[in-house]
């Protein structure tokens, strides 16, 4: 999130599409409610009326995978209709740059294209520039090559009518929901985004989520109170995951992670730290090298040294533009490739598209070892429907965790707050924490390669054990401290002395040169200089009045609540909006929120541009960054219902990624399979089940794998309420009960009555007993073109009555 | 006696979450009961000895085809004058002075079990079929009696459920209902004179549930 | 009847109810919940704030925990967390059930030979020893130090990890580190599904 949860409540309008928060962050409702009885406009997109519908002063449909013609649609509106928040993104978007004249898009691909590499060169997606190379602009933005006309040339195919056809939701819906929503674009009205995996879950989800952000600038509201792009995520602590790079392609911190042709610690750090030509952006990203420098010392300690690039060579390089992400490793487990696997807390038997190519691969390793705190259908793999147990060569460990209220330690909320929790009670019988679980091996490693030697054992034997508890275990608050950072000698930085052993109190502080470690630096700040843990903080004052809570927890970076705050004031440092101000630069100062860069306003001396992480300094508009073009097109699912894409001759997005095996069977506009699916949570129960589904109170409530569907496909399939069915995909099937509701409604799409089914992920065969079997035995390996987000929202099914 | 508490439940604030339904399992130590799906998010369909809160779920197709989904948070009324007392062979079942709660003890096993649900409007009342002890709803008494609000309202996240005293509640049941009367002509609170446990709705009762409005 | 006189049959609130099943199917009634009311118990517990293990919202729990036993009796919202303000989901108020009243937590090491068809017991020690000279011999095995380029790349691609957002932020950091030492690439978890 931008911004964070309690900030829902100063919306003047929120859009939810492509999240059900009524059911998944049922606490977000709060918030949600709380702005509605302040006058509020709540809107709700999406394939299905849920409990969310339920609550929103308009509900519009659509058609799962269509939300970029949708929102495309709304950036017409808002072009055609002057919607837009003028000085807002004139000044801190890259709405006046002018882009390089060879850049162009036709027949739904952007210039570049490379049907062999299924991929871009990029090298028309950039500006044009000056002798000095500063980027030319065109701040009446009416110079055909400047990103704002380029932007509304691109989007002008994307009338009502057209829109309609693909997405199908009526006309007249899309209109209400264009100008009910476009009403933000002032300076006293704030409009908020909430999404989740209803735009992730896409072979367009990172330009799903871009059309937002876009949306977003053009109505000038990022770094507003009450504003913002808000993913709500969907775990406890994927917001930590996340920023501790649980990834194959960051560090800690968001740091790319070392590709094969960066051989040196200097190569890497010129890749990772983007130069800028704009005097008035303050680039925050050339601070990268600092970054890594300093994470290799918290990993490394006194072994890494100005003479060895502070271990650089110990990290492990990917193969440059190889992808490693789930879908893939499971390909290559499919294919034997893969020997042994350690999986923590997660049951991609279940979670992962495509289950029996998953439940299979296990089957190819020759171990597992998994840790939770109950079964599931990935650690009992080797005895699930269709497995002969005679058969299974995998040796499996079963390791039992301790659950999260019995243990001390820290999570990240979406709005980036880590709270501290306390072990309520020991953990039973033999649990232990995961992470005791990991120091454990890792201890057992050490002292394996110690004593016999074996492949290169530098990183396994250099690794900190600084965070470890004397007796040489796992220790939540040492490694909270060594992922905040330390000072390693005795500094003076801006006339301050820091002494050897205090905490960083800021990454501001980090160096390059070896003098300080931090684990992750956006995490530095999270303890004191003199070591106090603020991520334990309680304290309860409020002195904007708007709930940031500055002294609850502690959130990052620098204790920011809203990311982008400077955004939200003009030129001058006066906020567009006074009557809620997350900031203002008051007698050379900036009150309020920790302003998201210390340099003053943009109009002031020595003024600087408010998207610090961006290196032009401003909102993108125009997103070169992407690899799938940098305006989100409108492209049908991998497996949709319509053999022609309406919007343009290119079917799919032309850069995702393609897996072969015999188990990645795809049938788009197949008459075998003409019905569109979904899948998705409920509330009373948690991503596979994996927890939920042992708990009597929950499965009480949601006991049993249902799919839902419209009275219409009903009628026409001769089901009725409450029926055994049988949902078959070409990649699998399964058996669960029908739910025949007015909730679905068919789509008219191109001219013709349309199906959508859905269907929770929430069930796996292991338990309760007959609960039935996971959603994903459907879906398609597919996924995301930039993030391999997988494709678990729009694909094609047939349901018959059993 | 003062006029005890009373818990309001607007139902135009309840999003179906269900978080009231378990912390009542959770506070009173219900178990989870053997349930299966029948094309319906409610479950368990109804009441039992062990549950005491039902949130129902009701869909349906307004006039101009718009779906709508009407969650009700169901329990016990807390009568002001609960009928289902006439079923009580002697002293078992209380209606207590101070706050109003109604609470069977163990003694209602002695009770006329049929009596007191014939007469309940609502369809509260239930029996253990083994020990025939009567089971529903005690407005949380032991915490309302140690200055903790009911765990069902504790739980809601949206406001939908609050409980304080009664003539404030009565005050607040009247400032929502003029004000949801502006988007819901039909809102009204139900049978607010009558019980303590008092439901706001927005549309006709029985949309809700048979037994929203009593019988 | 006079709420004293209630207090004093003291029945279907208290034990009697507070027995009848803490838990999945009707669990094994626990000897410490036997004789003292729920709310009494709870007024003498030791209370720790914690953080709801669902979604991210991160609302606060307040876990009440037996003195005498050490064993948790209650968890329910924590009205002073400014985001959720005492409230809780259907999941999150269930929080109780993922403790160890839920019969169905796991305890022990278990551990599943090759094509066995069963679970054995094990002791951690025996479980670190054998995962460790399992992930020793296949890393030693095939690491790869050049690419076909020739490039250094110092990395694995036999062994795989998944996992978690469940855990901890320290939990998770500690998981990065002694992943790359390993030198594994094939790293993912719940932030990409």
């Amino acid at each position: 999130m931008t911004n964070h949860w309690i900030d829902i409540q100063h919306s003047d309008c929120i859009l939810i599409q492509g999240s059900n928060a009524a059911e998944n962050h049922p606490i977000s409702f709060k918030w949600v409610m709380r702005a509605k009885e302040k006058g509020a406009k709540l809107i709700h997109v999406d394939p299905r009326f849920t409990r969310t519908s339920a609550k929103a002063d308009f509900y519009a449909p659509l058609r799962s995978g269509t939300d970029i013609a949708f929102l495309g649609g709304m950036i017409k509106y808002i072009i055609d209709n002057n919607k837009i928040f003028h000085d807002y993104v004139v000044n801190y978007t890259n709405a006046p740059f002018l882009v390089d004249a060879k850049f162009g898009f036709k027949d739904g691909l952007f210039t570049g294209y490379d049907p062999d590499k299924r991929g871009y060169d990029k090298s028309t997606w950039t500006y044009q520039k000056d002798a000095n190379s500063v980027i030319l602009r065109d701040e009446t933005l009416k110079n055909p090559r400047c990103v704002y006309q380029l932007l509304k040339a691109h989007y002008a195919r994307y009338d009502l009518k057209k829109v309609s056809s693909i997405t199908g939701t009526p006309e007249k819906d899309l209109k209400t929901v264009y100008e009910m929503y476009s009403s933000t674009g002032t300076k006293d009205r704030a409009g908020t985004v909430m999404y989740a995996l209803g735009q992730t879950h896409h072979t367009v989800g990172v330009q799903n989520i871009r059309t937002l952000a876009m949306i977003q600038l053009l109505l000038g509201n990022i770094g507003v109170c009450g504003g913002g792009v808000n993913a709500l995520r969907g775990e406890p602590n994927v917001q930590g995951s996340t920023d501790h790079a649980l990834l194959y392609h960051y560090l800690p911190g968001y740091l790319s992670a070392p590709r094969a042709s960066q051989q040196t610690l200097e190569s890497y750090i010129k890749k990772i730290t983007p130069a800028t030509t704009e005097a008035r952006s303050v680039n925050w990203q050339s601070n990268y090298g600092k970054y890594a420098v300093s994470l290799l010392k918290s990993w490394y300690g006194d072994a890494a040294g100005k003479d060895n690039e502070f271990g650089y060579a110990w990290v492990p390089k990917a193969e440059d533009g190889k992808d490693y992400s789930v879908m893939t490793l499971f390909d290559v487990m499919y294919a034997g490739k893969i020997k042994g696997m350690t999986v923590f807390g997660q049951n991609p038997a279940c979670s992962i598209p495509n289950s029996n190519k998953v439940r299979a691969a296990f089957a190819k390793l020759d171990w597992m070892v998994h840790l939770n705190i109950f079964d599931n259908e990935t650690a009992s793999f080797w005895k699930g429907p269709g497995m002969d147990p005679a058969k299974v060569k995998t040796e499996v460990f079963l390791l039992p965790a301790s659950a999260s209220v019995e243990k001390a330690g820290s999570q990240t909320n979406s709005g980036r707050w880590i709270q501290w929790r306390y072990e309520a009670t020991k953990a039973p019988g033999d649990c232990i924490y995961a992470g005791e679980a990991v120091i454990r091996i890792q201890n057992k490693l050490k002292e394996l390669y110690r004593k016999e030697g074996g492949a290169f054992p530098e990183p396994i034997l250099n690794m900190t054990s600084d965070g470890l508890s004397d007796k040489g275990g796992y220790d939540a608050e040492k490694v909270a401290r060594l992922i905040n950072g330390y000072f390693l000698a005795d500094v003076e930085i801006g006339g301050k002395q820091y002494r050897k052993g205090d905490c960083v109190p800021s990454f501001a502080l980090l160096q390059a040169d070896g003098t300080t470690s931090s684990g992750n630096w956006i995490c530095a700040g999270s303890f004191s200089q003199d070591g106090k843990n603020l991520m334990q903080r309680r304290g309860k004052a409020d002195p904007t009045g708007l709930g940031l809570y500055p002294e609850w927890s502690f959130a990052w970076p620098v204790n920011r609540r809203v990311l982008y705050n400077r955004a939200s004031c003009d030129p001058t440092g006066k906020p567009y909006n006074p009557k809620r101000a997350v900031l203002e630069w008051k007698d050379g100062k900036w009150v309020g929120d920790v302003p998201d860069g210390a340099p003053p306003p943009l109009a002031a001396e020595g003024g600087k541009l408010p998207f610090i992480m961006q290196p032009n300094g401003v909102g993108s508009l125009f997103g070169p960054g992407l690899g799938d073009g940098p305006f989100p097109e409108h492209y049908e699912p991998l497996e949709g219902p319509l053999a022609k894409n309406l919007m343009s001759p290119q079917q799919n997005n032309p850069a995702i990624l393609l897996y072969k095996s015999d188990k990645d069977m795809v049938a788009n506009a197949d008459a075998r399979f003409p019905i569109v699916m979904t899948t998705y949570s409920s509330t009373e129960h948690w991503c596979t089940g994996a927890f939920t589904r042992w708990q009597s109170w929950l499965t009480e409530a949601m006991p049993q794998a249902y799919v839902e569907m419209s009275e219409e496909l009903a009628r026409e399939k001769g089901i009725t309420n409450g029926d055994k069915v049988r949902v078959e995909s070409a990649r699998g099937k399964l058996e669960c009960v029908a739910m025949v509701t007015p909730r679905f409604r068919p789509f008219l799409v191109n001219g013709k009555t349309l199906h959508q089914v859905g269907m929770p992920y929430n069930y796996g065969w292991r338990f309760p007993e007959d609960n039935g079997d996971s959603a994903n035995l459907l879906t398609p390996t597919v996924g995301d073109a930039n993030a391999m987000t997988p494709e678990y929202k729009a694909f094609m099914v047939n349901v018959v009555k059993v | 006696m003062a006029d005890g508490k009373s818990i309001l439940v607007d139902v135009s604030r309840c999003t179906g979450c269900r978080g009231c339904q378990v912390a009542c399992k959770q506070w009173n130590g219900l178990p989870g009961t053997r349930t299966k799906q029948t094309g319906t998010y409610q479950n368990p369909p109804d009441f039992s000895h062990q549950t005491f809160k039902v949130v129902r779920f009701a869909d349906g197709k307004d006039k101009d085809g718009k779906p709508y989904w009407h969650f009700f948070s169901d329990m016990c009324r807390h009568c002001m004058n609960p009928p289902c007392l006439a079923g009580a062979q002697g002293d078992e079942m209380i209606h207590d002075e101070a706050t109003g709660a109604v609470v069977y003890t163990e003694g209602t096993s002695k009770s006329d079990f049929e009596m007191s649900l014939s007469v309940c409007p609502y369809d509260i009342p239930r029996q253990d079929p083994d020990t025939k002890v009567m089971y529903k709803c005690t407005m949380c008494f032991d915490r309302i009696t140690s200055g903790l609000p009911p765990a069902c309202v504790l739980s809601c996240p949206t406001g939908a459920m609050v409980f304080g005293e009664r003539d404030a509640m009565l005050a607040e049941a009247r400032r929502r209902v003029d004000i949801l009367k502006k988007t819901w002509p039909k809102a009204q609170a139900l049978n607010a004179d009558d019980v303590r446990v008092i439901f706001i709705v927005t549309d006709d009762p029985l949309k809700y549930h048979k037994y929203a409005a009593g019988v | 009847m006079r709420r004293r006189q209630f207090l004093k049959m003291s029945c279907v609130l208290g034990a009697g109810v507070a027995l009848c099943g803490l838990g999945v199917d009707l669990v094994p009634i626990e000897a410490w919940a036997e004789e003292i009311k729920k709310i009494d118990r709870l007024k003498s517990a030791r209370q720790t704030t914690s953080v709801c293990c669902y979604c991210s919202v991160g609302c606060g729990l307040i876990c009440a925990t037996d003195e005498k036993t050490g064993k948790i009796i209650n968890i329910e919202g924590d009205p002073e967390h400014p985001v959720s303000e005492g409230s809780l989901c259907a999941k999150g108020a269930g929080m109780f059930q993922t403790t160890e009243a839920n019969e169905h937590r796991l305890t022990k090491v278990l551990y599943r030979a090759p094509n066995s068809d069963r679970w054995e017991e094990k002791s951690w020690d025996w479980a670190i020893d054998r995962i460790a000279r399992l992930m020793k011999e296949e890393r030693d095995k095939s690491f790869i130090t050049r690419n076909a380029a020739g490039q250094v790349v110092n990395r694995l691609e036999t062994l795989a990890h998944m996992g978690s957002s469940n855990l901890d932020n320290e939990e998770c950091w500690s998981i990065t580190a002694w992943a790359r030492s390993l030198g594994l690439v094939y790293i993912d978890h719940q932030a990409r599904v």
